[in-house]
């Protein structure tokens, strides 16, 4: 017990004695488990962002467009325009789905008080918050009335605001969308970048009817409905129902192809789970990858410091050290270190994420299960070699150990 | 009534092999040392005399024969008592110092106390003022390694040496680094310690080195050729006067 805590005291003033080598050694396993953190919860942070971004879109999402094939470069609509006539027939007969609303795209120049810009304009009936879950931050969304009046009223995002208005209040005021006048009344929650890099804050919504009738009036067809199912379990009865529907009404004889696309949250939960699969594996490969780098570099490092280090072995030998005193002395030097370095690497790891997110506004939280991996990797690369080539020193002949150059 | 026998070797050969070759580095050597002896061993590179060192040294162990050191059957140790003798019964000094570096002089003169299981010494931090003292080396005990002269470093390994009180101190070419002033220094050192009742060996291929010592043993082909007393011992005075002779 006494020659343990004798060892203990040579062990801790090799190490403080050795100022710069224990620095350097402290220093990549510092660098190797921040890596392996970092890395880990990058790749976490990042394919949780995708799915929330998925889901965000509304769980129970049916989207019903024309169906469009890839001809000669460009897509070309290959049947009639979803229109006012299907989307009243859904709305009367459909069962399993609960909320319509058209969607009309349109690009347009939009003037406000202090700026303007050119974008895309979204016609949508006042059920489009609730199928799409988008909140609203100050103000109100248009109403069933204001659908039906077709009023000249819209709902705004961050980024418009920002281009078109210098305050921060924009509510009751005018804008102006390709020259005629629209009051905003709603704007919408930021929700920045989705998962396809997109600003979902570059978003301007007024009632379709009113994109319709007092924008474009010769524009007939919708570019797409947009409807949710009574509820998630129900998403495949929706899809199946709206078919019918609407083979039913476009008259589409039996063996006949579909002129029109259904597409649910359960293709996109596939492509969801395809992501998120990709992610994994290449999350997996970024993280051994560092585990890798990181473990090679604290290998070398406590491999050139033993065997610098052999000459002293050869000494504490020739004194009088058993083979064991000096096994448990690197034993303490290498696990002293490598949970020194563990744990500073953790802090690396915790803060870095968190300059991350300071400065790209990236959330990466840190992985739990990535602080045990790259702690626990680090430990035990640092200790096995910090022991082996120890093992291997105080083994050898004193005379040789002496000798050695 | 003879005095203790420090050393006792009876027939000890030592033999290398390479491939079919067997080589006898020593060769049945016998031979006796007593308390209180200086003893130099010298011979030519390849007599066996590093060999010799080694074995009397408890880093090595004899191929046949029997060594008897300070009444311990050396042949039949294992590795944790050759380790626990080494540390006791000798003070070992080398060419090159082999200090630690970047450690003070009284640090690296206490480190056989750390490896000291038979809890003899209770202060070692005076026992190495102590062995620091006997050499001279009172006002540099807080110098670190580097920052001593070649000769002041190998001062710091003889304290080291004599620290744990051994039975032998053995000495392997301990002037080989310095410069001939040093030398003579080193020398007389080991006088004045052997004339305090040390007993000391030294391998030394210096004939001037070796003119210190009271006895001479000449190995060659791992053999002892001759060993006899030493007639005309050299003193540090006669050793300087030469020096400022040849100069």
């Amino acid at each position: 017990m006494n020659q343990l805590f004798k060892t203990f005291k040579v062990a801790f003033q090799a190490i403080n004695k050795n100022r710069t080598r224990s620095l350097l050694t402290v220093l990549g396993i510092i660098i190797g488990v921040g890596a392996v953190i970092m890395t880990i919860s990058a790749g976490e942070g990042a394919t949780k962002q995708i799915q929330d971004q998925i889901s965000g879109l509304g769980t129970n999402l049916l989207m019903i467009a024309t169906k469009t094939e890839h001809r000669a470069g460009i897509n070309v609509r290959m049947g009639r325009p979803i229109d006012k006539k299907d989307f009243d027939m859904l709305q009367k007969n459909g069962v399993w789905i609960s909320k319509l609303s058209p969607l009309v795209v349109n690009g347009a120049q939009v003037i406000g008080p202090d700026g303007y810009k050119s974008t895309t304009v979204y016609g949508v009936s006042h059920e489009y918050f609730e199928i799409l879950s988008r909140g609203i931050s100050l103000g109100d969304v248009f109403s069933e009335e204001d659908v039906k009046t077709a009023k000249k009223v819209c709902v705004i995002g961050e980024t418009i605001r920002k281009e078109l208005f210098s305050g921060i209040d924009p509510i009751g005021r005018k804008i102006r969308i390709d020259k005629i006048p629209f009051t905003v009344v709603g704007l919408l929650k930021e929700e920045g970048k989705g998962a396809m890099g997109q600003d979902q804050d570059e978003i301007l919504i007024a009632p379709f009817t009113t994109i319709q009738n007092r924008l474009y009036g010769h524009r007939r067809g919708y570019n797409m409905i947009l409807g949710s199912a009574l509820s998630e379990d129900h998403i495949v009865d929706a899809e199946i129902e709206a078919t019918e529907l609407l083979r039913e009404s476009h008259r589409i004889l039996e063996g006949e192809e579909d002129d029109f696309e259904i597409t649910t949250q359960i293709e996109l939960q596939e492509i969801t789970g395809n992501v998120t699969g990709i992610l994994t594996i290449l999350l997996g490969a970024i993280a051994s990858i560092s585990l890798i780098v990181g473990g090679i570099g604290i290998m070398n490092i406590m491999l050139v410091s033993v065997t610098e280090r052999t000459r002293e072995i050869g000494t504490r030998l020739a004194i009088g050290a058993r083979e064991s005193d000096i096994l448990t002395q690197f034993l303490i030097e290498a696990i002293v270190l490598s949970l020194a370095g563990g744990f500073l690497g953790v802090l690396l790891g915790v803060i870095g994420n968190h300059i991350i997110y300071k400065l790209t506004n990236f959330y990466i939280p840190t992985a739990g299960y990535s602080i045990l991996i790259g702690f626990g990797f680090a430990a035990l690369v640092g200790i096995a070699f910090g022991y082996f080539p120890a093992r291997k020193a105080a083994k050898l002949n004193p005379i040789d150990a002496l000798r050695y150059e | 009534m003879p005095s203790k026998k420090v050393i006792e070797t009876k027939q000890i050969s030592r033999v290398f092999k390479t491939g079919d070759i067997e080589v006898y580095a020593l060769n049945e050597v016998n031979m006796v040392i007593e308390e209180g002896a200086f003893v130099a061993i010298m011979g030519a590179s390849g007599s066996g005399k590093s060999t010799l060192l080694n074995i009397l040294g408890c880093l090595d162990k004899s191929t046949s024969g029997d060594y008897y050191l300070d009444n311990v059957h050396v042949n039949k140790l294992n590795k944790n008592e050759l380790a626990d003798i080494r540390n006791q019964k000798i003070g070992f000094i080398f060419q090159s110092y082999n200090l630690l570096s970047r450690t003070s002089a009284i640090e690296n003169v206490a480190l056989p106390l750390v490896y000291d299981r038979s809890g003899r010494f209770s202060n070692p931090q005076k026992m190495a003022m102590d062995a620091l003292e006997q050499v001279g080396l009172l006002h540099r005990i807080h110098h670190k390694t580097n920052e001593l002269s070649g000769g002041e470093q190998q001062r710091v390994a003889i304290a080291r040496a004599l620290v744990n009180d051994p039975a032998l101190i053995l000495s392997d070419e301990a002037t080989g680094n310095l410069d001939s002033r040093a030398s003579i220094e080193v020398a007389d050192l080991f006088v004045k310690l052997n004339n305090e009742g040390k007993t000391i060996v030294m391998i030394t291929h210096e004939p001037e080195i070796a003119q210190f010592a009271k006895r001479m043993i000449y190995l060659r082909d791992g053999r002892i050729l001759t060993d006899e007393l030493i007639k005309n011992r050299r003193t540090k005075e006669s050793a300087l006067k030469e020096l400022e002779l040849t100069a």
